[in-house]
């Protein structure tokens, strides 16, 4: 029961460490909370399935999902990318507002996003061609009922995460994008290229909200409302971690997904707390850690 | 409308020509025809003009009847000013009306508690209803389903259920009406919230709750997510539904085999009996679709009215009120049609005749609400059969 219930919380948590870091990520370097991201998960999902219906599954199977499947997931991530550069261009970039002036242009693009996906997919659910799977035989003897699909979220958000890590450690690009996040006036007058810093920050950003959002779709369904109605836990997680922090975020996520699939266990020790308040538990915990530390778990003391 | 009444003269033979020109009976009906609920308004008005055109084929002693008919808007205040128009300055004594249950009950406690005026609501499936015995409706209310489930579980053998219902008045009022009914054990009864990307807690405390029947209040999007879980947890429950948990959408986005036995009760026509046959296509040739049970409740509530006006002593609220149970209630002889009913009222009493409607046996018990016709519908092969129906 408890190994299962961790099980889950490790496939929702990929998720929605996927969709923190970019929100955390274009916190930090371009300064407003973006409202909009949970719709960038969304089309990042329908992309999939557009593709993964034009390209079919390409014969190989792996861990249950096809070929075609990882296919759609690049063109997931590739096209939440360019639609987040397109929005950052026509829109973020001309405008000459303060940090809540951008957050609210972003509420109404996260409309705009999601009426264009309604216009296109209508607003029932729906998901993927590929088939659900039973659960893995050789687990079951530990009371462990996930999927191959759901190993496959897994693995496939470990790697995405270990390769961003690797990028901002080790890259020229991580090592500006950490120096513009700390301070944007140096960074610049150090000889920065800050525009095209901010611009690869939202392509990371958005592409790993579309790998989330693709995931999202295989875990759950997809709907016009998926990532929208996702990204109040996002905020939870960027938030309990620490905003503006990558690795705050990738923590903060984790606990929240964690947290969220775990809230079974108070009542099988006898706290009368139902699952229904799987959400306001998550958001308790927040609270009292920010009560203690302000900025956050990963955050720097102010 | 004259030429139909002249026809009616001949058609009911010589002697009486005088009959054809009394003035027409006016109820009056507040209807959707705009706004969020204006879908089912639309069928209300194809039912109403087709049962129109059978009371008036026949005639009511040899008067029209007719139906003034209102906008509610879909809203209280709509529905409230066009019961006012009808009541104050139509004077009409008997009120069809209206769609939404809200509706339904605003206009019934701002305009006709206290008069005689007889209110007969069309589509109003909301439990509240049932408080208020003035207020009729032909609908059933929402409880008849939960009766139903509670007695096929039972029947299936079952004595412990688990039971997870939608966080909201229609899922919470259904839930606490199935509870009230069944008599075995209820192992897990909790809501869950709408448009949650993950029901794995819910699916994982029923199946540790060690009911082997699962019963689902709630609505297709949540259930496919549902089932989706169940199916790759592994878990192979009996599955019991609600209606609103059924529909294509599941049958869409669940993996074949995943719901197989799963039984669901639904409101529906009797689509089995002549009576219904014939209305449906009436229907069909009329407006080249087929019927919903929306638009046989509003044709049953306009051939209730013609028989409660026939049966009165006289047209007004406090005699049509005395007869307008009376018609349709058991005992007297069943028929499915105005015209057989109206010859039996020709001369005999109110309680000569049971009407059978095209929507159900209708029945109206003490609280004004209709007998409910379910029917219970079985998956097989990834699709619903119907398997059985029933009346509760």
């Amino acid at each position: 029961m408890v190994l299962d219930l961790l099980a889950s919380g490790l496939v929702f948590s990929s998720i929605i460490v996927l969709g923190s870091i970019g929100l955390s990520l274009v916190y930090s370097i371009a300064d407003f909370a973006n409202f909009a991201h949970g719709d960038t998960m969304t089309i990042g999902a329908y992309t999939s399935l557009v593709t993964f219906g034009a390209v079919g599954g390409l014969g190989v199977t792996v861990l249950g999902l096809p070929l075609g499947f990882f296919v759609a997931l690049l063109a997931g991530i590739g096209v939440a990318a360019f639609v987040a550069v397109v929005t950052e261009k026509l829109v973020y970039d001309g405008m000459d507002l303060d940090s809540i002036g951008l957050l609210i242009a972003s509420i109404g693009l996260a409309f705009i996003y999601r009426a264009v996906v309604q216009l296109g997919f209508g607003a029932q659910s729906t998901r993927y061609g590929i088939g659900a799977l039973r659960p893995i035989e050789a687990l079951l003897p530990y009371g462990v009922r996930v999927t191959q699909h759901d190993v496959a979220i897994v693995l496939s958000a470990a790697v995405l995460v270990t390769g961003l890590h690797v990028l901002l450690q080790y890259s020229d690009l991580g090592r500006k994008m950490r120096a513009m996040a700390d301070n944007p006036d140096l960074a610049r007058v150090s000889g920065i290229r800050t525009d095209r810093v901010k611009l690869w920050t939202w392509i990371i950003g958005a592409g790993l909200a579309g790998a989330g959002g693709a995931f999202l779709g295989l875990y759950s369904q997809l709907t016009p409302r998926m990532g929208f109605n996702l990204l109040l836990l996002i905020f939870a997680a960027v938030i309990l971690g620490g905003i503006g922090s990558v690795y705050g975020a990738m923590l903060g996520g984790f606990l929240i997904g964690m947290i969220n699939q775990l809230t079974p266990l108070l009542s099988n020790v006898g706290i009368p707390i139902g699952i229904e308040y799987a959400d306001a538990i998550a958001f308790v915990i927040m609270v009292v850690v920010l009560l203690f530390r302000p900025n956050g778990i990963a955050g720097e003391a102010s | 409308m004259l030429k139909l009444t002249g026809g009616v003269g001949i058609a009911g033979l010589a002697g009486c020509s005088g009959s054809s020109g009394n003035e027409a009976y006016n109820i009056g009906m507040v209807d959707a025809q705009t706004g969020s609920l204006s879908a089912f308004g639309e069928r209300n008005q194809r039912g109403k003009d087709l049962a129109l055109s059978a009371v008036n084929e026949v005639g009511i002693g040899g008067s029209d009847l007719q139906v003034t008919v209102e906008d509610s808007g879909s809203e209280n205040q709509g529905g409230i000013s066009a019961a006012q128009k009808l009541v104050n300055q139509d004077g009409v004594p008997f009120l069809i009306g209206a769609v939404g249950s809200g509706v339904s009950l605003a206009i019934y406690e701002s305009v006709i508690e206290g008069t005689d005026v007889v209110q007969l609501s069309q589509n109003s499936t909301g439990l509240g209803l049932t408080e208020f015995p003035g207020l009729l409706r032909m609908s059933p209310p929402g409880s008849t389903q939960a009766t139903a489930l509670a007695d096929i579980i039972g029947e299936d053998g079952y004595d412990e259920v688990a039971l997870t219902f939608v966080n909201n008045d229609y899922g919470r009022s259904l839930a606490e009406a199935f509870t009230d009914a069944w008599d075995g054990s209820v192992a897990y009864n909790n809501s869950h919230d709408q448009e949650q990307q993950s029901y794995s807690s819910v699916i994982s405390e029923m199946n540790s709750s060690s009911a082997d029947a699962w019963l689902f209040i709630t609505y297709q999007a949540e259930f496919g997510k549902m089932v989706n879980e169940i199916f790759s947890k592994g878990y192979e429950p009996m599955l019991y539904g609600a209606d609103s948990a059924q529909g294509q959408n599941v049958l869409d986005n669940t993996p074949d085999g995943s719901m197989d036995g799963m039984k669901i009760v639904v409101p529906s026509a009797p689509v089995d009996e002549q009576n219904y046959k014939d209305f449906a296509s009436a229907f069909e040739s009329e407006y080249d679709q087929s019927p919903t049970s929306w638009a046989a409740y509003a044709y049953d509530c306009v051939i209730n009215a013609a028989l409660a006006i026939q049966a009165a002593d006289a047209f007004t609220g406090a005699a049509l009120g005395e007869v307008v149970r009376e018609v349709t209630r058991p005992e007297g002889e069943q028929v499915t049609t105005f015209e057989a009913a109206s010859d039996i009222l020709a001369d005999g009493s109110p309680s000569d005749v049971d009407y059978q409607g095209v929507s159900g046996p209708i029945d109206f018990d003490e609280n004004g609400d209709p007998v409910g016709f379910l029917q219970v519908l079985e998956v097989q092969d990834h699709s619903y059969e119907g398997v059985d129906f029933i009346s509760s």
